[in-house]
């Protein structure tokens, strides 16, 4: 098949978002689903179907998007409606929008991402309870609740952890 | 004029501390927040206000418990519900927000009350996580009743506030995303703008229009 000249071909845009909390394992498939999903229930499948969405790739923490060019704006308002994948909690935060990747990538590389936090960090007590580092970023720490079943995240600053 | 997310809901009610709520709110493009049921205070940048919401109490308990809370700097919110607890809470005063208008029966926030609203100073919040959690029916009639409310702002032009009714991080969106949301409402920028600094609006005391000197 003759590929089409790149002047009927459809401008794209690339939108890069980092996944939120840190950490959290992705699967490109079902990102996709959620995305068209959020997409379909905002404004419907006819704008769904303009928007020709698709999950680039994922690449740690963050995840590339393609969408028609024009429809960037669209993409993003369903963006912000996310707030699950599978039983996760999730949030997907636009960084920039870009009409090649490798712009985007040069974005990531200058950006700094959260660490997990050293093998074998020592328990920390907040609020009484237990809780272990899973991931640092300057100030903000993630911990979770030791327990025997549903552990659960809290979202706390160094200083939170000193106070307690 | 700051921009303010007229209801946070940090730990213990949510899974995250105020401090780090506060973080990530400049990260995103707040200047301040109102965190319920949390001391007041500055951390970094962001100016955390305290806040009160009283829900399903009735009138005559709303007066007392307000008194105590007047002159503190504490920013007060009502859940809304029918016409006339509405008309008579929005008359008190002390009162900033009435919020929950997309649950509230349909003609509770009319003409007459949205009349009293702008007479009083007293905003009317959009609750962004109405538009965020909920699908289907349940998100369009919200935007129905907000776009209603639109409306009658519109005529009035009683004060809004924006609210992400955030427990979390997680739940919090940046001013990019309100924008946007809030476009599926169909306010433009300088609507939406006035909105994220009414807070500001409804807590400065009003400047007389004439000044006795004597």
């Amino acid at each position: 098949m003759t590929p089409r000249p790149p002047t009927l071909r459809d401008k794209r845009r690339y939108l890069l978002a980092r996944l939120e909390p840190a950490g959290t394992a992705v699967d490109q498939k079902e990102l996709y689903y959620v995305i068209a999903d959020a997409i379909t229930s905002l404004f419907g499948d006819a704008a769904a179907a303009v928007m020709i969405q698709a999950v680039v790739a994922a690449e740690g923490d963050f995840v590339f998007l393609r969408c028609r060019r024009g429809t960037e704006r669209e993409l993003a308002i369903a963006l912000s409606t996310i707030t699950s994948l599978r039983e996760t909690r999730i949030v997907l935060r636009i960084i920039a929008a870009s009409g090649t990747m490798e712009s985007l990538r040069e974005r990531i590389r200058t950006r700094k991402s959260p660490e997990p936090a050293p093998a074998g960090s020592e328990d920390r007590i907040f609020d009484q309870k237990t809780v272990t580092p899973v991931y640092c970023n300057g100030q903000k720490i993630d911990v979770i609740e030791k327990g025997f079943k549903n552990a659960h995240r809290f979202f706390l600053t160094t200083e939170d952890l000193e106070k307690s | 004029m700051k921009i303010t997310d007229a209801a946070v809901f940090p730990y213990p009610n949510g899974d995250t501390s105020v401090r780090r709520l506060a973080l990530e709110a400049a990260a995103l493009g707040f200047d301040s927040l109102v965190a319920i049921d949390t001391p007041p205070g500055t951390y970094g940048d962001i100016e955390v206000r305290s806040g009160i919401i009283f829900r399903d109490v009735p009138v005559r308990d709303i007066v007392n418990r307000m008194k105590r809370y007047r002159g503190t700097g504490t920013v007060i919110s009502v859940r809304a519900g029918d016409a006339g607890f509405n008309r008579a809470v929005i008359g008190m005063k002390g009162m900033h927000i009435l919020r929950g208008i997309h649950g509230a029966e349909k003609n509770g926030f009319d003409h007459v009350t949205a009349k009293m609203a702008a007479d009083n100073r007293v905003a009317i919040d959009i609750d962004l996580s109405t538009l965020i959690a909920m699908r289907g029916n349940a998100r369009q009639k919200a935007i129905a009743r907000y776009r209603d409310v639109l409306v009658l702002e519109e005529r009035f032009e009683f004060p809004l506030t924006v609210s992400t009714g955030s427990g979390s991080v997680l739940d919090l969106r940046s001013v990019r995303d309100i924008s946007g949301l809030c476009s599926l409402l169909d306010m433009d920028i300088p609507l939406v703008e006035k909105a994220l600094a009414g807070v500001g609006t409804v807590t400065t005391p009003l400047v007389p229009p004439v000044r006795v000197i004597s």
